[in-house]
């Protein structure tokens, strides 16, 4: 009630109960502590804005996990388009700049023993299809449940248990070139 | 494939279990309030940006497009079948009109 009448106190405690699950969740997607630090301000911003139109109808948890994935994924679209502009520029004989190559992801939360191998799990994540993407990091990264997943995803749980076998087989498949 | 590297990449597939959510950066929600007071747009927003890229490319299209099709007219006799029949289609009626040349169309003014 506190964060409908806009009690900063009330959205303070929101933000401190859940800033760590929306940030893990968007460094998972977009693999970079400034962007996941980023998108995660902007779920709390859209939730103080929109925090009326919230119904209740699903926990406060999984609204801000659907939040927090479709803007990762906004975030990681628009990265994608300025690629492209950057293509463009240098097609027009602007920006001249070397492409940047991308450091491999290393995940706070990973053990030291697992930091290579979790290195190149992340790299072929950013190559699953969104949906993969987003149940796979779901799962793995906020241990949710597939039922928990298809609530925020707003799908049926047999589609998220697809979608999880479908990543896992593309991920193998990525592996094995990797190591190829 | 061999039973080393299926061992190796059910490893690697097994390489977040046991990971501990990472943790927001200090001062994250100090860092929020300052955005929320100074009215940021979000980075989708800088997206619009781009939108004049977008359209240049369309026109440059266009462009080759428009002279591709006039070299081509020029580099060809100009002849081809369509337009042929399609002249030979207004001699016709124009003949059959008397409206072959312009004197005859003052005299039908004339006349009037």
């Amino acid at each position: 009630m506190g964060l409908r009448e806009g009690d900063e106190s009330a959205f303070r405690y929101l933000v401190e109960t859940y800033r760590d699950r929306v940030f893990n969740t968007a460094l998972g997607i977009v693999q970079n502590a400034e962007d996941a630090e980023d998108v995660a301000q902007e779920v709390f911003i859209q939730v103080y804005r929109s925090i009326s139109t919230f119904k209740g109808e699903s926990k406060l948890s999984t609204w801000l996990y659907r939040i927090a994935t479709t803007r990762s994924l906004d975030l990681l679209r628009s990265k994608k388009s300025k690629k492209r502009f950057g293509f463009l520029q240098r097609l027009f004989g602007e920006g001249n700049e070397p492409e940047l190559e991308i450091p491999d992801f290393n995940h706070p939360g990973i053990q030291l023993d697992r930091k290579e191998n979790a290195a190149k799990l992340f790299k072929a994540i950013s190559r699953l299809p969104e949906n993969q993407k987003i149940a796979f990091t779901l799962h793995k990264l906020e241990d949710l449940s597939y039922q928990e997943v298809s609530e925020i995803m707003k799908t049926s749980l047999p589609a998220v248990e697809s979608l999880m076998h479908r990543a896992k087989q593309n991920l193998r498949k990525m592996l094995e070139k990797e190591i190829d | 494939m061999s039973m080393e590297k299926t061992k190796q990449i059910d490893e690697i597939l097994s390489g977040l279990d046991g990971v501990q959510r990472a943790s927001a950066p200090e001062f994250f929600y100090t860092r929020l309030k300052a955005r929320m007071e100074k009215g940021f747009e979000p980075a989708m927003v800088r997206k619009r940006v781009l939108y004049p890229v977008y359209a240049l490319a369309a026109v440059v299209l266009i462009m080759f497009i428009n002279a591709a099709i006039l070299v081509t007219k020029q580099n060809g006799t100009g002849t081809d079948t369509a337009s042929v029949n399609e002249t030979e289609t207004l001699q016709s009626i124009a003949a059959e009109y008397n409206i072959n040349d312009v004197s005859s169309l003052y005299e039908l003014n004339e006349e009037r």
